[in-house]
């Protein structure tokens, strides 16, 4: 891999997300839906609608609206939610740190236990682990998400007591420092397992499939024909089969995403996915185009990742033939 | 009604992605059959002495959704209004039967004609800064908050008033163009929230105040912090004007999930829920850890009626007699035990029985009959094919029902019974922000349902619904599209009529015409049920001023 290719790809990043920022704008502003009757609610009258109209710019012709909102992004301003009348980019920012800890501990969860899990699947093909397993997983994979965190609160945070059952800390107790982290950590523990479920149990499979395969492929039969030791056939047969989980990897960051929403709803959870959701109810326009441009611009950044790790993984891979 | 209770329930389990939630009338039921804690009725005067509870502690309340901003004054939602009232106080505040009581103001006088009142300040009320309360800041909250942001004053009032003056440092005098009858109830904490100029009115826009996220108010809490998505916390008022507050503070949670809430509140995570789930209601009355209150007032919204209206101006339901079928096909009964599991009533007229002196218990509206309604669509030429579909001149009598997708089960119920009786009724769930334009942007519906609050004066709720003039695009007005100049005349006559006994038979009078004519039909009257840990009492459900005189045992 060269530099010029990884600058190349740099490079891309900013028009990348600009090209989605727009089309999502569009789709936004073309689908049907008044943001105003969300402010109104109930009431108002014409002079109200009309005033809100003119204060937020909507009664301007589109082309004129996606112009002077492309200025603003370009200079930094995603403009200011509708419902909060505060900049729409700190309403965001300031609900992302709580689903970052969220969707990484999940993907932490989700990556390591389901390749020690695939692994210890793989170790015989067919055996009794083997079988529970992939049952466990196959039913785990299998249950609608909202079904999983509805049962994971009602048993093991409800009848169990194991769990609390809503929000990020106890409301209380006012804690500090070691003790506000294990209390955000007993908070965080049950929905990260929701969110991770399904992941983990992916890769649970794809682990498993892999490195099956690899034993029988011949660089693995030769390995171990030269009498290689067995964490050393391991190590080879698992950075192949760990190119399937990489690339899932890359494409479910959004999906993680969409499942934090719910995860979200169901535990009280204070982050971005929550915010999503009733911003594109009450259609705050500027709010959702600011977490639609965060969420891109994760995808994209981590898709470059994956692109990277690809190469470490499998030397077979290079990018430097297309300079 | 077992099979009925747990697919609602399944439902709500589905839902839970889109906010599966109670609709705008919240839930519950009319207080007999519900237990209730003898301070929760007391007017604000009323003191703790019947009780044992110990001074002190912190009640915790989950709130449904995360409000944004805590300025009341610049927004009719329910979220700003459910958590951010008890920061502040109106000039008048109302009592749990809807009677103006004293509250910023200390007395009033209206003027023989009906165009001016004179409110009398307290003299000893101080902003949670520590500066005086005074005239001039309820001149500022009208003038640059009120009559421009608050939707429903408004809309209400903006036109009718023509000046609000500080005569001195304690006395505010309103003047109106004509005699204006409803100014007392709508001077609440919910209608009319005072803000202090000195904080508000620094030449910051008020939609975006930095003081909308760090209130200062009155009330009887005080703003300690606010974490978006997650808590708002306030502490006791120590100079509160009034008795109380009892408890230390207060932390409302942002919890979406109704069923979260409710499993929050049993398992002690918190205290206090504005409403219960219908399918939930049983278990947690029969339960002595918990109280059940319930009030047709919400913050964001008071008095709701369900009401299904029809378009005037498509053919099928122009027809009065199709109308008037309709009317006599639906069970009101199946709505409160299926939808509302008990939590509501039959709407006896069309103004709500929580605005007792405007609402006309002896109305006309149509019984169940399904035979009367067979009947009624025979005469009017709808002939039953062999599908069980009644057809006119080859047309079939087909209609769209559209509503919010919280209220899918009223529409389910719809399709049912007018199925019975030869209607095909097609089902059209619709986002509020779609449901605005398309019903009175495009007017494309045949019928709908709308949880219509008639608010505390028909003037704020019932007006916009049959007023000809607010025919238009403007959301949740005129939906019919009704035009009669007699109804016209009779809404203009109530507005101008200031002395209550002389307003009840103008609104009876309405009420009769739009019964027998049945631009609508009105559904049922929907309830809110507040819950609580029994080892708190004092609350007083009604008003967003809710723990103002609240206790709590320790835990």
């Amino acid at each position: 891999m060269t530099t010029r290719y990884l600058l190349r790809r740099l490079a891309q990043l900013p028009p990348s997300a600009l090209l989605i920022l727009t089309a999502t704008w569009l789709l936004l502003h073309l689908a049907p839906g008044d943001p105003l009757v969300a402010l109104a609610g109930q009431y108002g009258d014409e002079a109200y609608y009309a005033a809100m109209r003119e204060r937020f710019g909507l009664d301007q012709p589109l082309p004129q609206q996606l112009a002077t909102y492309l200025g603003n992004v370009l200079r930094g301003d995603l403009g200011t939610s509708y419902v909060r009348g505060r900049p729409a980019l700190s309403v965001v920012l300031e609900r992302l740190p709580a689903t970052l800890l969220l969707a990484s501990t999940a993907l932490l969860v989700s990556t390591t236990v389901g390749v020690a899990l695939g692994v210890l699947a793989a170790r015989r093909g067919g055996g009794r682990t083997d079988v529970s397993l992939r049952v466990t997983t196959l039913t785990l994979y299998a249950m609608p998400a909202f079904w999983v965190a509805q049962l994971a609160v009602l048993v093991l945070a409800y009848r169990l007591g194991w769990f609390p059952i809503h929000g990020m800390t106890d409301a209380r107790r006012s804690l500090s420092g070691l003790a506000a982290a294990g209390d955000v950590l007993h908070h965080l523990l049950l929905p990260a397992a929701v969110l991770a479920a399904g992941e983990l149990a992916l890769n649970v499979r794809l682990v498993r499939t892999g490195l099956l395969e690899a034993s029988r492929s011949d660089y693995i039969r030769t390995a171990r024909a030269k009498g290689a030791p067995g964490h050393r056939v391991l190590y080879h047969a698992l950075r192949n089969a760990l190119l399937p989980v990489v690339t899932v990897l890359g494409n479910r960051i959004g999906m993680f995403f969409t499942g934090a929403v719910l995860v979200e709803v169901v535990f009280a959870w204070p982050g971005v996915g929550r915010l999503l959701l009733t911003s594109a109810q009450s259609r705050d326009l500027p709010v959702l185009l600011a977490i639609f441009l965060i969420v891109a611009g994760a995808v994209l950044v981590v898709n470059l990742l994956v692109d990277i790790l690809y190469t470490w993984l499998d030397p077979r891979i290079s990018y430097a033939a297309h300079d | 009604m077992g099979m009925r209770t747990r697919t609602a329930a399944l439902a709500c389990v589905a839902l839970v992605a889109t906010g599966c939630g109670r609709d705008d009338g919240g839930s519950g039921e009319p207080t007999d059959g519900t237990t209730s804690s003898p301070a929760a009725t007391a007017t604000p005067t009323a003191d703790g002495t019947s009780t044992e509870t110990a001074e002190g502690g912190t009640l915790t309340v989950a709130i449904s959704s995360d409000p944004g901003s805590l300025n009341p004054a610049i927004t009719t939602s329910g979220a700003v209004h459910t958590a951010a009232e008890t920061f502040f106080n109106g000039l008048v505040g109302l009592d749990a039967d809807g009677a103006p009581v004293p509250e910023l103001a200390e007395s009033w006088e209206i003027a023989d004609d009906g165009r001016t009142y004179t409110f009398t300040l307290r003299d000893d009320v101080t902003w949670h800064d520590g500066e005086p309360f005074t005239a001039d800041d309820v001149v500022f909250t009208f003038e640059d908050a009120l009559l421009e942001l608050h939707a429903r004053t408004k809309a209400s009032m903006g036109s009718a008033l023509e000046s609000v003056e500080a005569t001195d440092d304690h006395t505010v005098v309103f003047r109106f163009a004509e005699p204006y009858a409803p100014l007392l109830q709508q001077l609440n904490v919910t209608e009319a929230p005072i803000l202090p100029r000195h904080v508000y009115g620094d030449g910051t826009a008020l939609e975006e105040h930095p003081a909308n996220a760090a209130p200062v108010g009155t009330g009887p809490f005080v703003f300690e912090s606010y974490t978006e998505g997650s808590e708002i916390r306030a502490t006791a008022n120590p100079d509160y004007f009034k008795e109380g507050p009892f408890l230390d503070g207060l932390v409302m949670r942002v919890i979406p999930d109704e069923g979260t809430q409710l499993l929050a509140l049993e398992s002690g995570e918190v205290d206090f829920l504005w409403g219960v789930p219908g399918p939930d209601l049983a278990r947690l009355q029969d339960d002595p850890d918990f109280v059940l209150e319930s009030t047709p007032s919400n913050p964001g919204g008071s008095n709701c009626i369900m009401t299904i209206g029809f378009n005037l101006e498509r053919p099928i339901t122009a027809d009065p007699a199709v109308r008037r079928a309709v009317g006599h096909a639906l069970d009101r009964d199946r709505f409160v035990e299926q939808v509302l599991f008990g939590q509501g009533q039959v709407a006896q007229a069309p103004i709500s029985s929580g605005i007792p002196w405007a609402h006309a218990a002896d109305t006309e509206l149509p019984a169940h009959d399904v035979e009367e309604a067979r009947r009624l669509l025979d005469e009017a030429g709808w002939v039953e094919g062999d599908d069980g579909i009644r057809a006119k001149d080859g047309g079939p009598l087909a209609i769209d029902f559209v509503h919010f997708p919280t209220f899918a089960k009223y529409g389910e119920l719809v399709r049912e019974q007018l199925g019975e009786v030869g209607f095909d009724v097609e089902l059209v769930a619709l986002e509020p922000p779609v449901f605005g334009p398309t019903v009175f942007g495009e007017d494309d519906f045949d019928t709908n349902v709308i949880s219509y609050c008639n608010g505390p004066d028909p003037e704020v709720g019932v007006r916009r619904m049959y007023d000809s003039a607010l025919i238009g695009d403007v959301p949740f007005t005129n939906a019919a599209q009704y035009r009669n100049p007699e109804v016209d005349r009779l809404l203009e006559e109530a507005s101008q009529t200031v002395d209550p006994e002389d307003r009840s038979p103008i609104y009876a009078e309405l009420q009769r015409i739009v019964a027998a004519e049945l631009p609508y039909l009105w559904l049922v009257e929907t309830v809110g049920t507040r819950a609580w840990n029994a080892r708190c009492e004092g609350f007083q459900p009604h008003t967003g001023l809710f723990a103002e005189s609240a206790r709590c045992a320790d835990a």
